[in-house]
């Protein structure tokens, strides 16, 4: 037992953990509600980002609709400690049924429009999303519209430092969950079909299987996110299902490094510290307002010039040294 | 019998408009295998465009002009500055359109004011044919018939003319066109940029049609032209116009009948059409 930790000990995971250890106890330093609020969002986000990397990182699937499987957890979670009492089984319960509505919706998905061309999932999950925010709008009785309402959560999670732990706990859970996920046979074959698809299907592998299985974890892990986002914020209304969202999360994976899992944490803090300094702007002048705009932008010329991310350029770059420094050497 | 009437032209008249939206981006999709998501961008420009020089000169025609102009250079300035750098590779294009549709639309924000704008149909196409108790709103007819106009003139120039003939040969078998020394390129770009336009026209001819625009308008409508586009078959001119008059008049009906399930109806086509044709109604050969 203690010999198989200590070889899962890698020099990497050792820096995570040391990170980890280090988010642990910033929250005794740092006791300012706000600042631990926003770190908190940080992990929220950084955990919707990962699912999402689980998709568009290593297996070169293009959700435009994330924002449905987040949305689904928040209302989910929402309706349950509203319509019933803020105790913990209630919030267990609301859990159960996100992660259920999150990996049915989508399975359907999955296996309407995985076997078609990507394309094809890019689209169907932008128009679903649009569905749901119509559902959202539409259906007041249950969510009561656009103007959303607050609720009440477990007593023990209303402490801002008990749920930045959580929050820790759940992304760093999550983060070896699916490296562990990903450095398995399973993902193995996941990257073989985004390098490519029809050898991958040529070496006797169902695709589409994969592919949908695959999507179902992430929408299920982007659902959780929803439940702890709406532990943070204790308040929903439909912005949950924007775009905007799917964008924000589109965002932070892609700055931060498609397929590497630590890029997408990165991003995540990048963009939600960048929003925060940005709405703080907004006084000084009106454009910052429309900082979709900058984020559009920015958004393009990093697809365009570091397909990679930060974390993916900073990668190929020490690879690309110590292949040269390899090669010296040997010239020698 | 009336209700019946009105409904239909209804439809006939959303369909229209879908239609022109749809054309593009099957045309695109066919030719370079380019989902560009940036249209509904292009539509909300031109919506915009027009209804601005609109309301400065009360020339309709003036803003179909415009509108039409505004989607050729928006056309040229996506597909050089967008779709050109990314060539070749499926994820970044999908993922850089969508970009630029968020650009456009915020950008329509700065440059008109993020408030929703109210618009009439001009008054040569203000008010109404009655015929027994049928009522037929003008504008409506108007948009139906510029609408199937629009569809014969691109028919025919893809069915009679050389440059037909090469557009549809590169939405089958691109490599081929290439080696005949033809600059699919080229060709590409004056697709793009017709598409662009086409775009821009049903922007510009919705706003009369729905009374007010506002930015997010643009994808709003995108989705309903994704989904002609996959009920139509990815590629195909004809069955895009048959998918946007199907999910036109089942809105329109569903609108009256069960307003709850009006957005609904046409993702059930889409659901229903990839459960058992995933390749579209009408699938191009090649």
């Amino acid at each position: 037992m203690i010999g198989l930790i200590l070889r899962s000990m890698t020099k990497s995971n050792l820096i995570y953990l040391g990170v980890a250890v280090i988010l642990l106890i910033l929250p005794f330093i740092l006791t300012g509600r706000s600042v631990q609020f926003m770190i908190t969002q940080i992990f929220i986000f950084a955990i919707f980002a990962m699912s999402y990397d689980l998709l568009l990182g290593y297996t070169g699937i293009i959700s435009f609709g994330h924002a449905m499987f987040f949305g689904i957890g928040a209302y989910t979670t929402a309706i349950f400690m509203d319509r019933f009492d803020a105790s913990i089984f209630a919030l267990l319960v609301a859990i159960l049924v996100a992660v259920l509505f999150a990996a049915v919706v989508s399975f359907i998905v999955g296996i309407l429009t995985l076997r078609l061309k990507s394309h094809f999932y890019a689209m169907l999950t932008l128009a679903f999303a649009g569905l749901f925010l119509v559902a959202a709008e539409k259906w007041r009785s249950l969510t009561k519209g656009n103007d959303g309402f607050t609720f009440k959560i477990p007593e023990f999670l209303r402490d801002s430092t008990t749920l930045y732990i959580v929050s820790l706990v759940c992304l760093v859970l999550i983060f070896f969950g699916l490296r562990r996920l990903t450095n398995s046979p399973f993902g193995r074959v996941l990257v073989a079909i985004r390098e490519n698809e029809n050898r991958t299907e040529s070496l006797g592998f169902k695709v589409l299987h994969y592919k949908v299985l695959v999507s179902v974890v992430s929408g299920v892990v982007a659902s959780f996110a929803g439940v702890l986002y709406m532990l943070s914020l204790r308040f929903v209304n439909t912005s949950v299902f924007h775009t905007d969202v799917t964008i924000d999360v589109l965002l932070m994976t892609i700055i931060g490094g498609v397929g590497t899992l630590v890029g997408p944490i990165l991003g995540a803090a990048l963009i939600e510290l960048a929003h925060h300094w940005i709405s703080g702007l907004a006084d000084v002048h009106w454009i910052f307002e429309r900082w979709i705009i900058l984020y559009g932008t920015v958004y393009i010329l990093v697809v365009i010039f570091f397909p990679l991310g930060l974390v993916g350029t900073i990668r190929s770059k020490l690879s690309g040294r110590s292949k040269k420094q390899h090669t010296t050497k040997k010239a020698s | 019998m009336d209700l019946i009437v009105s409904l239909t032209v209804n439809g006939l008249a959303t369909g229209m408009l879908i239609f022109l939206l749809a054309a593009g981006l099957t045309l695109i999709f066919g030719l370079m295998s380019v989902l560009n998501f940036a249209h509904g961008g292009l539509f909300i420009w031109g919506a915009y465009a027009g209804v601005s020089i609109y309301a400065v000169t009360d020339s309709f025609l003036l803003a179909i002009i415009l509108a039409i102009i505004t989607g050729l250079v928006l056309g040229l300035i996506t597909e050089r500055l967008i779709i050109r750098p990314v060539y070749g590779n499926h994820i970044q294009q999908i993922l850089i359109t969508l970009g630029f549709m968020l650009v456009l639309q915020e950008l329509i924000k700065v440059v008109f004011g993020p408030d929703q704008k109210a618009v009439y149909p001009p008054a040569w196409l203000e008010g109404s044919f009655q015929m027994g108790d049928v009522i037929l709103i003008k504008y409506r007819l108007f948009i139906i018939a510029i609408g199937f106009l629009l569809f014969l003139i691109i028919f025919l120039i893809l069915k009679k003319t050389r440059i037909g003939l090469i557009v549809r040969a590169g939405v089958m078998n691109r490599e081929m066109v290439q080696t005949l020394g033809i600059n699919i390129r080229f060709v590409f770009m004056a697709v793009f940029m017709v598409g662009a336009a086409l775009a821009a026209l049903s922007g510009v001819l919705h706003a009369p049609y729905s009374g007010v625009i506002y930015a997010e308008m643009g994808l709003e409508f995108s989705i309903l032209a994704f989904i002609v586009v996959v009920i139509g078959g990815m590629g195909s001119f004809t069955g895009s116009l048959l998918a946007a008059i199907l999910v036109g008049l089942a809105q329109a009906y569903m609108a009256y009948y069960v307003p709850a399930l009006s957005l609904a109806v046409n993702m059930l086509i889409m659901t229903v059409v990839l459960i058992f044709r995933p390749q579209g109604l009408f699938k191009v050969k090649g």
